[in-house]
């Protein structure tokens, strides 16, 4: 019974063949191919076709792994043994595996894939983080180029604007200010966008009167509400400390940017700048800042969209902007390890709040002078200035606003080759230097102006002008000695400001 | 004259043996990756002048990382070796002077065609960045996918294995 069972139930996983040593089958079972006596066993499949040589070698076993055939029973994956025997034939051992390889083929494909998959993944990433860094560098160095001929355009017009000029033109003048300013402005926040990127977005610390600077900064606000026929709302709380440290550049920003779009977001009612005092600890001034409108508002689902780069929500107003100064606002408060909220109803209004912590200044700080009435300080009657620069724009501005205050003297030179021999022979209160000149950069060229002997020769203060001011290009400059840094587009205060630092 | 050879095609996995196998033999390609383990032979004749006729046997062996772990009884017998890397996959090619060396000591004197597969994923301008990692050691750039240079690739090798 048990035998019959077996019988009917008996499957053969094995086939041996013999054959000749010229491969001609003399006997074989019959189990994968059948009807194969007499014929050459290179006719079964073209694996065997690859081996003849090996019968040739007397007493040789070979064994192969994982073979793939196709059999008179089908494909089988099997392991095939090759035995050369001692009368010169050769016996073939066929066993069909194709269970347990594949079950391993499916393990195989898992793996293989899952490999591929995270190589692949890795490359995509590899490719945007490199496309990313183009895009910030092609940014960075393109900003930077326009910045050389808007400084032009800025001081010029500023210039032209003190000249004698009829209603109409004052007029001209005063849209091409308007849109060299907005110019300026477009590209700082693309550079501002690249730098934050790229985590090269970097706060300074120094003194100022926080009370001056949010009248200063509500002044032209002001006049915008007022041209759109809103009201315009400031709360100062008293309590707020007058000098404070920290970064008046980008706290200008910050709130430039929410009122910017409180303006620009609002038809009817009013604007309302709001800044008051937390508290102070260990001389720490948490101070909230809140900018309130009564504008179009904005749906609660899109309260995390706004402060997305390029994300501009209202395009049915046709309202001007890059879509970048809620996110440079909200970059830049983040940066001073601050927060900024929002809360807002579909048209009734807006308003973003945040808390910045700045230490308080208790020392007496110097007043910076921001308007054109610049006074020059020092004993002597006039100053003598080298200009190394050799954009012939920059050149000719620098002589229109130092010529306007006749108290210098200015020699200018475009090659760096000229700069010690004048130094040598002429003395030189202030150097300003160009950074990108020809045939040698202006930090380059100061490193060799600090190696000169002469020890007050070797000391002459020097400001550079240049469009480059990143965090690493500052150090660059730092090292060679520079004095000062002016960047590029400058306007006259900002020139005359820090030439009066180093007048004696 | 018709003369039989046995070449294998090595590399890593997932570079495209095996397609490059289907569309020689076959004409045929599928996006779909499916795993080679062991070998699978496959067999096409390629008249190399008009009185010559290879019998090109085509061991298709499963992918690799290390090439000296290929079995070596798959490598008995071998005429001429075909090494496959993915252009889009530095993996596969970021040792490629090591595995040739391998190659070339342990089976000298057989010839051997080194493919960068997969072109049709990448620019001439890519190609042309990276040629230090490729043209020194690279006889082809294929693409199974768009049948680029297959047929030629198997056929110069035919020629090596008569001269």
């Amino acid at each position: 019974m048990l035998q019959e069972l077996k019988k009917s139930h008996k499957k053969d996983f094995t086939q041996y063949i013999l054959l000749d040593n010229k491969g001609n089958i003399i006997d074989s079972d019959g189990v994968f191919y059948s009807q194969i006596i007499n014929k050459n066993i290179s006719s079964l499949h073209p694996f065997f076709e690859s081996f003849s040589y090996s019968l040739s070698i007397p007493k040789k076993e070979l064994i192969f792994s994982c073979i793939h055939l196709n059999t008179d029973k089908g494909n089988i994956i099997s392991d095939i043994l090759i035995k050369t025997l001692d009368d010169d034939n050769a016996l073939i051992i066929i066993q069909d595996l194709s269970t347990h390889y594949k079950n391993y083929q499916l393990t195989a494909q898992k793996r293989n894939e899952s490999v591929i998959n995270s190589q692949i993944l890795e490359l995509k990433n590899k490719y945007l983080k490199e496309k990313e860094e183009f895009k910030n560098n092609f940014i960075a160095n393109f900003s930077h180029d326009i910045r050389e001929p808007l400084s032009g355009i800025s001081t010029f017009v500023e210039i032209l604007n003190k000249t004698n000029l009829n209603a109409e033109q004052k007029g001209y003048v005063n849209l091409i200010y308007a849109s060299s300013n907005h110019l300026k402005h477009m590209i700082e926040d693309i550079l501002d966008i690249a730098k934050k990127e790229v985590g090269k977005l970097n706060l300074v610390e120094e003194s100022f009167n926080l009370k001056v600077f949010i009248e200063s900064l509500v002044l032209s606000h002001q006049v915008k509400a007022k041209q759109k026929s809103l009201d315009f709302e400031l709360e100062l709380d008293s309590k707020t400390p007058e000098f404070i440290l920290g970064d008046p550049y980008r706290l200008k920003q910050i709130l430039d940017n929410l009122l910017d779009n409180a303006l620009k977001f609002t038809h009817k009612g009013e604007i309302k700048l709001h800044v008051s005092l937390n508290q102070i600890r260990a001389n720490k001034a948490s101070i909230h800042f809140k900018v309130s409108d009564t504008g179009i508002g904005i749906e609660e689902e899109n309260f995390e969209k706004i402060f997305d780069s390029f994300t501009q929500l209202h395009q049915e107003h046709h309202i001007q902007g890059n879509g970048l100064g809620l996110a440079i606002a909200k970059s830049l408060i983040e940066l001073q390890e601050g927060t900024i909220s929002v809360t807002s109803i579909k048209d009734k209004g807006t308003t973003f709040s945040t808390n910045l912590s700045f230490k308080v200044d208790n020392s007496n700080p110097q007043k910076v002078e921001t308007n054109s009435t610049i006074e020059i300080k020092g004993k002597k009657e006039k100053y003598h200035i080298l200009l190394v620069e050799h954009s012939e724009i920059t050149q000719l501005a620098v002589l229109k606003i130092l010529a306007a205050k006749r108290k210098f003297y200015l020699d200018i030179v475009s090659d760096p080759e000229d700069v010690i021999p004048i130094l040598e022979n002429q003395n030189v209160d202030v150097i300003l230097m160009d950074i990108n000149l020809p045939k040698l950069s202006g930090d380059e060229l100061a490193k060799q102006i600090r190696q000169l002997s002469d020890k007050t020769l070797k000391k002459t203060p020097i400001i550079a002008l240049t469009g480059k001011v990143f965090p690493e290009d500052l150090k660059r400059y730092k090292k060679a000695k520079i004095n000062e840094v002016v960047s590029k587009p400058f306007d006259e205060a900002s020139l005359l400001n820090a030439i009066n630092k180093h007048l004696k | 004259m018709s003369l039989s050879k046995k070449i294998v095609l090595l590399g890593h996995f997932g570079v495209g043996k095996s397609s490059l196998i289907r569309r020689f033999v076959e004409d045929t390609f599928t996006d779909n990756y499916k795993v080679t383990i062991g070998v699978h032979i496959l067999k096409k004749e390629v008249e190399v002048t008009d009185k010559t006729i290879v019998n090109l046997i085509i061991w298709d062996l499963e992918g690799n990382d290390d090439i000296a772990n290929t079995r070596p009884s798959y490598m008995l017998g071998t005429n001429g070796i075909i090494y496959v890397y993915d252009l889009t996959r530095p993996t596969t090619y970021q040792d490629l002077k090591k595995d040739l060396d391998f190659i070339k000591t342990n089976y000298a004197n057989i010839p051997i065609k080194v493919v960068g597969n997969k072109k049709d994923l990448v620019t001439n301008v890519f190609l042309k960045e990276n040629e230090d990692a490729f043209q020194p050691y690279t006889d082809f750039f294929t693409s199974a996918k768009k049948n680029t240079k297959v047929d030629k690739m198997f056929s110069t090798l035919a020629k090596d294995l008569i001269l």
